[in-house]
């Protein structure tokens, strides 16, 4: 077994050998712009995560991507994929940085075949881009991807997901099909533009979460989905962990909710609890649900505002996070076990002629609104400034999770630590409050791993002030480090693929293999 | 082994969770699939090895996977083929061969089973202290001694009993041998039933052994003689429909006409019998009788002769489940055999005791009162294997059960341990339609103090008759 | 067998002891193939295992002696996936079939991987959940192998494969170490790269799955149509309509007359085509969706629907499409299967296409397939004493997969490549694509150990991948790798 590899010191990249490049384009810039791509000086907006490339390319196709980067095979350059650059910032910074891919011109939807319920697509289009192109035929890439503006590249590159992981999985589980260039400028594809496919090997999940590292994802094969007849929300909201079983029951029902989220703005904070029902029936369902949900169950035609945002863009001090307005009252028939709240009435919360009627839920088709309308009410914290780190642990652990994260702060000095994410498939993100010390970040990576480690869990820093971030174990052992790592070293034998932004360790040799 | 026989298997493997050697072992050569692979690879020319011999040995004959094969494959066909060629050519070492021959010389004849009574009534007392010494002997000896049912007290049945009421139906009754001479009560249970539902039963005195354990164990030739002495005894008693309560009875005598098939004028007397299971006929007759209500849990256990080679499921169940007050459950994995299957445990006690200890296991997770089968081995095998874990199941066939509800019987009758009883008859018992029986024709097994009581393993509180 | 063979045996016995052990011919060629019994290999050697560190301990004894191995669970898989290698080891996981875990509150399961598909189902059953992934030969197919050929089943529309249902891996990798893939790590999904790998990256011995809840309602639907065109515009009418169904099931004339030889399902007489259309879900939504697809298939001019709503109808429903494959077998003395893969809305044309090949080599061809997602299961009848009927049904097999190819499918919707489609793979994908997928297999198998001769045609071997790539490889230059 080879040592761990430790993570990487964010030293960013040595200045550009000067010999080789006295002065734009120089050799490996005049093979760049060779290459027949354009090709624009970088400026320092172009840092990835602090490291500043010397150039950037602008490639509109598959072919340019391969022709760039068979120039930077030939000169030994760096490279590092970028989309929109919503995410270039999460992980750790590039060891070297010469060129970057930016993918804004790759930004074509290809193909569209409604009938087949199958979209192909470059990888710069944004992922509002595609809804809106999908709306049309009333479908819909069913991946809700929490920071707006992303790409379908960056998408896939991070494998980031939203609430709606639920029903539909990830980007990798809709993902059919994939075309990528190599460090070499090889130009390969997997897969294909058939939902049902075995043959070969799947390269697209391969590329799935791999930062960069193997090669340049340049296009996209997607299943779809047909947009729901109607949605609805219904929220509630518990005091403390003791009330989140009851809650999580919800995934565990028959009535199929497709997100089932959770959002608890401090530790000690009350959790709000969000399911959403979709499909025909819609109204009907999200009753029976709120009828599960307990007395604070409320249904409502729009997702309350933190919804599909991480808890760093969308930071909801304590106290504001009440559910919204009652649109419906729960259940007329509570069970006797449901605690009912003193005054109320569950015979007679919602007479009929005195309330307003429920309110339907919003029916989708071409005039859909969009389901991420909200626009973030607190700043946002600036790129590299804020702590985010995403926690997984198998759903039926959630709640220890929950408990190890409070357990971990209070370690770690009282962190205010704010946990958002999907309550059914457990996959959180926790925001810490950017005045965090390093010291005390620290502490609390170290203990949530520790309390999460006999559930089989997973703590990846996304984000963290430099400071911190160089102290800081970025993914956690991983049982396939090595086994990562070799793939990497066959793809990008000469390392110049995103280096040093995704090296894992293995986990301690007592525990390997459990 | 028929090459087009073998052809018919496509490889598919859907026969694999069936099989219950598959199941214990893992192996593909114990496998149906395995073994007709087997068995090609010897109609291609590869001899008949002690392995391949003893994987087709190690076949239980359930023919489970007949009814898992989505192909139709007749592995029945070929693994009593398969069987005949290894009796034929195999020649297996003398220990094995002094123990099969000791079985066959036994079982096929009632009256050297008879003769064995008084042996095993000794052995009943002794097995305890002997069993050690023969599991080191030979754990065949040990499993023989383990199974041999309680001795029962025998019943006599008169050759002719009338139908009560409106006759519907003339019908012969096969005894068989173990049924008849362990379990008479079942064969007096069979006889009342069919009374009761407006038949005049037929009971040929002098029956033998219907072929079963032969055919079932590659001796086609013995098979043929018990078989044309069957169909003669029944052809002389003038009846053309048989009755046969023993599931591997019923499946050997069903398949008669293809055992003498080289002989055209038996094959066709064959063929004008019609032999039939009691539970499929009688769910053909309908019912008439009064049912009375029994109630009681009931779980019914498939015996692999009667539901895999007959294909007789849904009729006994749709019997009992007529049952007022009865409450049918099934036990899980029902479709896989107990082990016992004819002479299995006997030749292989290892697996057969493998393959009891999980059936008994999933019977008692039921957690009924009562064990309904239609298989004296059946019952026998799940019984003993309770009873090696400390555990009791009552056991019955689904004739005592209908039997007594018919003569509206106490549920107790079924499930409480036999009492001594006398001889006589006790007008009490009423409506018993059978004349009653003079006292047991063989002095050795009179009525004796205690003797009833040793017997869990058959169906217990029936009085005589 | 040869010295150095017969030395790993002797290894081998001691690592299993002797009952873990084949070495007798007679037995071994009870292995000779898996459900493609066309495809024929003695192993030299097959192993029994029990545990994941006698898996281990023996794929390190292969590694050391350059041994190629094969994984094979159940011995089902359609594409000769688990042929064996006649100079290798055979792996069989039969005795790996624990359930070790259900876990009811974190939805799913830990397995061995010789443990049935079905057999996950029932172990969930009494808790309301089940294993969603349903191949055809769910009762008998392991696990393991479905994680070798990311299973699908009929009702995978709705549901997905066996990669979206798969949480953890523990696998012997190619050189023996004992490594866990969970979909909780960071960085690439190997996970998902692993599943429907086809035993080339190593051997499963652990699984842990996602336990689905079952459904609150099911309604099976049978619609009877005067050809396959009518039941095909009913199928797009569904989908346009904005409906997932569980299951689009659809069988041709020649699949029903086989069904019905073989199983006596009772599909309405003169039907050109039967649709299974499967609903399921909430109650409420079903109700919904099942009034629309019964106005569809009226509309699309169905002359029979039937409905089934208890598992007992909805069997009598499917009985015929479940024993389609082994039920041609009554119409035809031999048969080839295909799992060709087409987009949705090229169906009617490579259906036409079909039609066209069988006339033009006079060869009978019965279809069957999961008309919702394109991919077809043609039968391709033949009768192997007729001289040169087998190349003729050889040739109309492989021109129905170039023309899958042809409207942008697949060569494999779920069978695998195995031995038996590996020469299509080049017609699918570019050798730039072949050798990207090389690099794979290099990353986890430098030797070419695991299952090697499978899914591709001549691969390179791991040291002559061509490229652009400059200087030695590092694996090379430390000593880890050879090159050769």
């Amino acid at each position: 077994m080879p040592p761990p590899n430790p993570p990487t010191p964010s030293t960013p990249s040595d200045p550009p050998d000067l010999s080789d490049s006295p002065g734009f384009p120089g050799p490996s810039g005049d093979a760049l712009v060779a290459s027949g791509v354009t090709i624009r000086e970088a400026g320092s907006d172009d840092a990835v995560a602090g490291v500043t490339p010397r150039w950037v390319a602008l490639p509109e196709s598959t072919e340019e991507v391969a022709a760039v980067m068979r120039a930077a095979a030939e000169h030994d350059l760096a490279v590092v994929t970028a989309g929109s650059g919503t995410k270039l910032h999460w992980g750790p910074p590039p060891t070297r940085c010469d060129l970057m891919v930016d993918t804004c011109c790759l930004n074509e939807i290809l193909e569209h075949v409604a009938g087949d319920l199958v979209v192909r697509v470059q990888a710069g289009v944004t992922v509002e881009a595609l809804a809106a192109a999908l709306a049309g035929a009333g479908q819909q890439l069913a991946l809700d991807v929490p920071i707006e503006g992303a790409t379908i590249g960056g998408t896939l590159a991070t494998a980031t997901a939203g609430p709606r992981r639920l029903r539909y999985g990830t980007a990798r589980d809709l993902l059919i099909g994939i075309t990528v260039v190599l460090a070499d400028g090889t130009i390969a594809r997997s897969g294909g533009k058939v939902v049902k496919n075995v043959a070969g090997y799947d390269l697209g999940k391969l590329f799935t979460g791999s930062q960069g590292t193997l090669g340049v994802i340049t296009e996209a094969t997607f299943r779809l989905h047909p947009l729901p007849a109607a949605r609805a929300w219904v929220t509630a909201t518990v005091p403390d962990l003791a009330g989140l079983p009851g809650l999580a029951a919800v995934a565990a029902s028959q009535l199929e909710p497709s997100a089932l989220e959770v959002d608890r703005p401090g530790p000690r904070a009350p959790l709000t609890v969000t399911a959403l029902i979709e499909g025909v029936a819609a109204d009907e369902r999200a009753k029976a649900t709120a009828d599960l949900m307990g007395p604070t169950a409320t249904i409502t035609p729009t997702p309350p505002n933190w919804w599909s945002h991480l808890p760093t863009d969308h930071p909801t001090p304590p106290g504001t996070n009440l559910p919204p307005e009652p649109q419906i009252a729960a259940s007329p028939d509570l069970p006797l076990a449901h605690r009912v709240p003193p005054g109320t009435d569950p015979e007679r919360q919602a007479p009929p002629g005195t309330n307003p009627p429920p309110e339907a839920p919003v029916p989708l088709g071409e005039e859909a609104p969009p389901l991420e309308p909200r626009v973030p009410s607190e700043p946002h914290v600036a790129d590299g400034e804020g702590f985010l780190m995403e926690l997984r642990v198998p759903p039926g652990a959630v709640v220890r999770a929950f408990a190890a994260v409070g357990r971990a702060a209070e370690e770690a000095g009282g962190i205010a630590v704010h946990v958002r994410g999907s309550l059914a498939s457990a996959v959180l993100h926790l925001a810490l409050p950017p005045d965090t010390t390093a010291p005390a970040a620290e502490t609390f990576v170290a203990a949530l791993r520790s309390g999460v480690a006999a559930d089989g869990g997973r703590l990846v820093v996304w984000t963290a002030p430099p400071d911190a971030a160089a102290r800081l174990d970025r993914w956690g052992p991983v049982g396939a480090a090595s086994l990562m790592r070799r793939v990497r070293e066959r793809f990008d034998p000469e390392g110049r693929m995103s280096p040093g932004r995704l090296d894992v360790g293995p986990p301690p040799a007592a525990n390997h293999g459990a | 082994m028929d090459p087009e026989l073998i052809k018919d298997c496509v490889h598919c493997g859907f026969c694999l969770p069936a099989c219950p050697t598959y199941t214990l072992w893992g192996e593909e050569m114990d496998s149906p699939r395995g073994r007709i692979h087997l068995m090609k690879q010897h109609v291609e020319g590869t001899p008949l090895t002690p392995e391949m011999a003893g994987h087709f040995d190690a076949c239980l004959g359930c023919m489970a996977c007949v009814t898992a094969c989505p192909s139709g494959v007749k592995y029945d066909v070929l693994i009593e083929s398969a069987r005949a060629e290894v009796e034929r050519v195999h020649e297996r070492p003398p220990a094995d061969r002094a123990f099969r021959a000791l079985v066959f010389s036994l079982f096929p004849y009632p009256r050297r089973l008879r003769a064995l009574r008084l042996p095993l009534r000794l052995a009943e007392r002794i097995t305890p202290r002997l069993r050690p010494l023969l599991e080191r002997l030979d754990p065949r000896l040990a499993a023989m001694a383990e199974l041999a049912p309680p001795v029962a007290r025998p019943i006599w049945l008169p050759p002719r009993i009338a139908a009560r009421g409106r006759r519907r139906a003339v019908v012969g009754m096969l005894t068989g041998c173990v049924q008849a001479e362990f379990f008479p009560r079942v064969n007096a249970a069979t006889a009342r039933v069919l009374a009761m539902e407006g038949c005049d039963v037929v009971i040929p005195p002098g029956q033998g052994c219907c072929g079963a354990l032969s055919v079932h164990s590659g001796r086609a030739e013995e098979a043929a003689r018990f078989a044309r002495r069957t169909i003669e005894t029944f052809e002389r008693a003038g009846v053309d429909t048989v009755i046969v309560n023993a599931a591997g009875c019923g499946s050997s005598t069903k398949e008669y006409a293809e055992l003498l098939s080289a002989d055209p004028a038996w094959a066709g007397r064959a063929g004008a019998l019609r032999f039939l299971d009691f539970a499929e006929f009688l769910a053909e007759l309908g019912p008439a009788a009064e049912r009375h209500p029994l109630p009681m849990t009931v779980a019914y256990h498939d015996a692999c002769h009667l539901a895999h080679a007959q294909g007789i499921r849904a009729q006994p169940r749709a019997l009992l489940g007529a049952v007022p007050g009865l409450e049918l459950r099934e036990v899980p994995d029902a479709a896989m055999c107990c082990g016992s299957a004819g002479t299995y445990n006997l030749f292989q006690p290892e697996a057969a005791r493998e393959l009891g200890d999980r059936k008994a296991e999933q019977v008692l997770t039921v957690g009924a009162d009562l064990l309904v089968s239609a298989n004296p081995g059946c019952t026998m095998q799940i019984a003993s294997a309770a009873r090696r874990h400390g555990e009791h199941v009552q056991v019955a066939h689904t004739a005592e059960v209908l039997d007594a509800s018919l003569r509206a019987l106490s549920p107790k009758t079924l499930t409480r341990p036999p009492k001594p009883s006398t001889p006589r008859s006790d007008p009490s018992l009423e409506p018993a339609p059978i004349p009653a029986s003079g006292p047991a024709l063989d002095p050795a097994s009179g009525p004796g103090p205690g003797r009833g009581d040793a017997g869990t393993g058959t169906v217990g509180g029936e009085r005589a008759r | 067998m040869t010295p150095a063979l017969a030395g790993l045996a002797g290894r081998l016995k001691t690592i299993l002891g002797p009952g873990g052990v084949i070495t007798d011919p007679v037995r071994l060629r009870t292995y000779e193939c898996d459900g493609l019994a066309y495809h024929r290999a003695t192993p030299a050697i097959v192993v029994l295992p029990e545990t994941t560190e006698q898996v281990a301990a023996v794929v390190r004894a292969c590694d050391e002696t350059g041994t190629p191995f094969v994984a094979r669970g159940s011995g089902t898989g359609l594409s000769g996936g688990a042929l064996p290698r006649t100079d290798g080891v055979l792996i069989v996981t039969s005795r790996m079939r624990r359930i070790i875990e259900i876990d009811v509150a974190g939805r799913r399961a830990v397995v061995e991987p010789g443990v049935t598909n079905l057999a996950i189902t029932e172990a969930a059953r009494p808790y309301g959940y089940y294993y969603a992934p349903d191949p055809s030969s769910q009762q008998i197919c392991s696990i393991g192998g479905n994680v070798a050929e990311n299973s699908g089943g009929a009702h995978c529309l709705k549901y997905g494969f066996t990669v979206n249902h798969v949480l953890a891996i523990e696998l012997v990798a190619p050189d023996g170490e004992i490594v866990r893939l969970d979909a909780a790590d960071p960085g690439y999904d190997l996970l998902g790269a692993f599943i429907g790998s086809e035993g080339t990256l190593g051997i499963a011995t652990k699984i842990t799955v996602r336990l689905s809840r079952a459904p609150e309602v099911v309604t099976t639907l049978l619609a009877a149509f005067r050809d396959v065109e009518a039941g095909g515009r009913a199928v797009s009418a569904i989908i346009g309509a904005g409906i997932v169904p569980a299951a689009i099931e659809m069988m041709d004339a020649l699949a029903i007359e086989a069904a019905e030889a073989a199983v006596r399902c009772d599909y309405p007489p003169g039907a050109g085509a039967v649709l299974i259309v499967e609903l399921d879900g909430p109650s409420a939504e079903v109700a919904h969706q099942f009034a629309q697809v019964d106005r569809i298939c009226r509309d699309c001019e169905a002359f029979e629907l039937r409905v089934a709503d208890d598992p007992a109808e909805r069997a009598a429903i499917w009985k015929g499409r479940k024993s389609a494959f082994a039920a041609v077998g009554r119409i035809s003395p031999a048969y080839l299967v295909q799992d060709g893969v087409v987009p949705r809305t090229s169906l009617p044309a490579v259906l036409a296409g079909i039609e066209k090949l069988s006339a033009r080599y006079g060869i009978r061809v019965a279809n069957v397939f999961h008309a919702g997602d394109g991919n077809l299961h043609p039968l391709v009848l033949f009768d192997d004493t007729e001289e040169g009927a087998g190349e003729r049904a050889e040739r109309v097999s492989s021109e129905i997969l170039d023309l899958c190819i042809s409207h942008g499918g697949s060569i494999t919707g779920e069978h695998g490549v195995g031995v038996d489609k590996s020469r299509y793979m080049p017609k699918m994908f570019t050798a730039e694509d072949l050798d990207t997928m090389q690099l794979v297999r290099c990353a986890f198998d430098p030797k070419g150990l695991s299952n090697p001769g499978k899914i591709f045609p001549t691969p390179r071997l791991c040291g002559e991948v061509p490229g652009v790539r400059k200087g030695v490889h590092p694996l090379v230059a430390s000593g880890e790798a050879e090159q050769f």
